[in-house]
């Protein structure tokens, strides 16, 4: 057993999947990912760059995921504001890209230590035209290790940026683990795109087929449609959850991320006195697990979902998709949601 | 044989009749095949602007069409990661307007510095062209444009003193027509770092209709900008990837693993707070016990707190242990606040936490210290005078061990040792 916190295994899990190249700017929460990658990275014969700005950092990651090397930065809520352009530019160009996103109390400068999961909706939802880019939700050190592994693998068969959304009581929490039960083995070699035999066009202007810059045609429009559709395809296996349905429960509690912990130790609670509640875990945020949701609700007339945001931005997302069961909201703000509040909502 | 039209297509393009734009592609054509680069050795990687429409006149190489102001950073991560970690045979060359190079100043500066193998061409007709003639920073005194109506009266921005000052190796300004503008092309981008060549321009969009400008005009707007052309600088320094391969440490010891060597009889968690003044190693001592914890084979969380400033004020550490998984990592009511310090016991308080202890919870604190009002049983004990105040964290957990039996003795001061070595028996005066 190791002590050793989520933001260290994320940058274990990024090293452990074959990511050879890191440039990051250093932001509470997220800084020991830049630091770890800084001191591991070369040691293992990779390039960590120490960007000016979150700007550069997140470009100098596509420039080199382009050149066809496994790339990854880390930043928070005030440092991913700088990087929506490129993230944009890395969903049209559909370079894959890994940004691991360890969210803190704002808006703006904020809370620099203070946990919040308050970026739910901005981390996926700042894409022009609402493009999909796969986000997940560790909860624990083990899962921001295996979760940035499944970033880099569904980044790179869905040729898309991906997204490892932790916060700072996930990221900066020292924990027991059994490396052990760590998998080690890379994902498969890339071709380079630029640099290759073969020649790459690159456009972030709409384009068509052949990457060709292009005014709006119905082939423009095909591949940009594309974008969406190519994720879309794969929602359900990227639905990662994990389960823990009681039979005959009216209550499904549905959380994620650092709330998924307190929230289960509630069920947990609740059970013990003699109630029945059951509970899911979305590892999976976007595309939404709707129908791992649906499945887990079944029987159920109402949904807890829990999350560290002033007005549940989660749960706004999914209520239209909840088929009229009531939804109740537990939240808080600048605090961690505690388990006794979620008991009293059960 | 490598002609020009293996790398850009001989005609003009998008582009209007006597824009410099086709001018400075056809020398960049011409400088690439005197070369005799590979052109899928070549990455065209434009920016945003008229310079931007290039990508559909370039034949053989790579194109990478980025945003406004950004090619620069790009261009760097693409070059950095393939002479580190690839073949070291990409040659990313940058085509930037001086919008753009307004824009993204900073990557241009960052380029100066990294020194990256790229080679930039700033295309500078003193405007952004593309979304009607506004002055850029690039724009001189007097110059007319869409945002300047009666001339502008800002001077411009020297781009070439700028980087230089920038420890960029390679810089050079030039005029578009320039009979020498290929051997300059060629210089840049045979130079093997970060290389800038401004390239002064006509936009006959809207500059030459708003100003009396000629090609030949070019070299006066240069000297009344106090602007030297030719090559300012030529001066080759260790490229990036030369110096990280130099400086790449070796491989590191990593730290210990804590094997599960001893035995705990904790039937149900148990949870701290450790409280003392930043850079007393609040946090190591924290860390020792947690340590300590899974040496015993328990669940362990450890959560730090400081101000944003580092190195001042308080310092906090909460640790759970616990022979399960453990959930919610908070502390609604702790077993044990450990203070160390003043500082530790005024953020205690501060932070509410003082107020959640109960009848059940320890408090362990310097007896020199003085602790707010709580409902907890105190243990005071002489940490700061005995082992000093960079292990009074530490000497509060062996007190807290001695008083409740949590842990093995032994699992604590192993793992003391392990990071303290032998400034540990410090820790132990108290006991008895």
């Amino acid at each position: 057993m190791e002590l050793v916190s989520g933001n260290r295994l994320t940058a274990l899990g990024a090293l452990s999947a074959g990511c050879r190249f890191f440039a990051g700017y250093p932001i509470t929460p997220s800084s020991e990912i830049f630091g770890t990658m800084m001191e591991e990275l070369p040691r293992r014969g990779g390039l960590a760059l120490s960007a000016p700005d979150e700007i550069s950092a997140l470009a100098a990651c596509v420039g080199a995921s382009l050149a066809g090397h496994r790339a990854m930065t880390a930043t928070s809520g005030p440092g991913f504001s700088l990087m929506v352009e490129t993230l944009q530019y890395a969903v049209m160009t559909e370079t894959p890209v890994v940004v691991a996103f360890v969210q803190r109390l704002g808006p703006s400068t904020g809370g620099a230590t203070q946990g919040a999961q308050g970026d739910v909706l901005f981390a996926e939802l700042c894409i022009s035209g609402g493009g999909t880019i796969p986000v997940f939700a560790p909860a624990n050190a083990v899962d921001c290790f295996l979760l940035t592994r499944a970033a880099f693998a569904w980044s790179e068969r869905l040729r898309t940026p991906a997204i490892v959304l932790s916060d700072k009581e996930v990221g900066m929490t020292l924990e027991g683990v059994d490396f052990a039960v760590l998998p080690e083995d890379p994902l498969p070699p890339r071709p380079p795109a630029v640099g290759g035999d073969a020649r790459t066009v690159v456009t972030g202007s709409a384009h068509d087929a052949q990457g060709r810059m292009r005014k709006s045609s119905p082939e423009v429009i095909e591949v940009i449609t594309a974008l969406q559709s190519k994720v879309d395809a794969h929602a359900g296996e990227l639905a990662f959850v994990r389960a823990d349905l009681e039979s005959g429960a009216d209550t499904l509690v549905v959380s994620y991320g650092i709330s998924a912990r307190a929230s289960l130790e509630a069920c947990l609670r609740v059970r013990a006195q003699g109630g029945r509640v059951s509970f899911l875990q979305l590892l999976t945020l976007f595309p939404p697990p709707v129908e791992a949701i649906r499945e887990a609700a079944r029987g159920c007339t109402r949904i807890v979902v829990v999350e560290e945001n002033m007005t549940g931005l989660y749960a706004g997302m999914l209520e239209p998709r909840l088929e009229g069961r009531d939804l109740v909201r537990v939240n808080a703000v600048g605090t961690m949601v505690t388990p006794e509040r979620i008991e009293a909502a059960c | 044989m490598l002609s020009a039209e293996s790398y850009v297509e001989a005609r003009r393009g998008p582009y209007c009749k006597g824009c410099g734009h086709p001018l400075v592609l056809r020398a960049l054509a011409d400088a690439l095949a005197r070369l005799g680069i590979p052109p899928l050795d070549v990455a065209i990687v434009t920016d945003i602007g008229c310079v931007g429409l290039a990508d559909g006149l370039v034949a053989g190489p790579h194109t990478v069409h980025t945003t406004h102001g950004r090619s620069t950073a790009f261009a760097s991560g693409m070059a950095l990661a393939d002479a580190v970690l690839g073949a070291g045979r990409l040659k990313p060359i940058v085509l930037i307007g001086d919008g753009g190079a307004t824009i993204g100043i900073n990557h241009l500066v960052s380029g100066a510095l990294l020194n990256p193998d790229v080679t930039v061409l700033v295309h500078d007709n003193f405007l952004y062209g593309m979304t009607g003639g506004q002055s850029s920073a690039f724009s001189p005194v007097d110059f007319v444009t869409a945002t300047a109506p009666q001339g502008g009266f800002l001077p411009p921005l020297d781009l070439a003193r700028i980087l230089t000052a920038a420890r960029a190796p390679f810089v050079a300004r030039t005029v578009a027509g320039d009979r020498g503008l290929v051997d300059v092309l060629e210089r840049a981008i045979a130079h093997p770092g970060f290389a800038v060549v401004e390239i002064l321009e006509l936009c006959t969009a809207y500059a030459t209709r708003w100003n009396t400008l000629t090609g030949t005009r070019l070299r006066d707007v240069a000297a009344e900008a106090g602007y030297e052309l030719g090559v300012l600088c030529d001066e080759p320094r260790p490229t990036f990837a030369d110096a990280y391969r130099t400086r790449a440490p070796a491989s590191a010891p990593v730290a210990g693993k804590a094997s599960s060597v001893h035995r705990s009889e904790l039937d149900r968690p148990v949870r701290l707070v450790l409280a003392g003044t930043a850079g007393e190693r609040v946090q190591t001592a924290a860390s020792i016990l947690a340590r300590a914890a899974l040496s015993c084979g328990l669940h362990t969380t450890q959560k730090n707190d400081n101000p944003v400033t580092q190195g001042t004020g308080f310092s906090l550490s909460e640790v759970i242990l616990a022979p399960g998984p453990i959930l919610y990592t908070g502390i609604e009511r702790p077993d044990a606040l450990l203070v160390a310090s003043a500082d530790g016991a005024r953020e205690l308080a501060a932070a509410g936490m003082l107020g959640r202890a109960g009848p059940d919870t320890l408090v362990v604190a310097d007896e020199d210290v003085e602790v707010g009002t709580h409902e907890g049983a105190e243990l005071r004990r002489p940490l700061r005078a005995a082992a000093g105040p960079k292990l009074a964290a530490l000497a509060a957990v062996v007190a807290w061990r001695e008083a409740t039996g949590a842990i093995p003795a032994e699992a604590l001061r192993e793992a003391a040792l392990a990071r303290v070595g032998e400034e540990y028996e410090r820790c132990l005066i108290m006991a008895g």
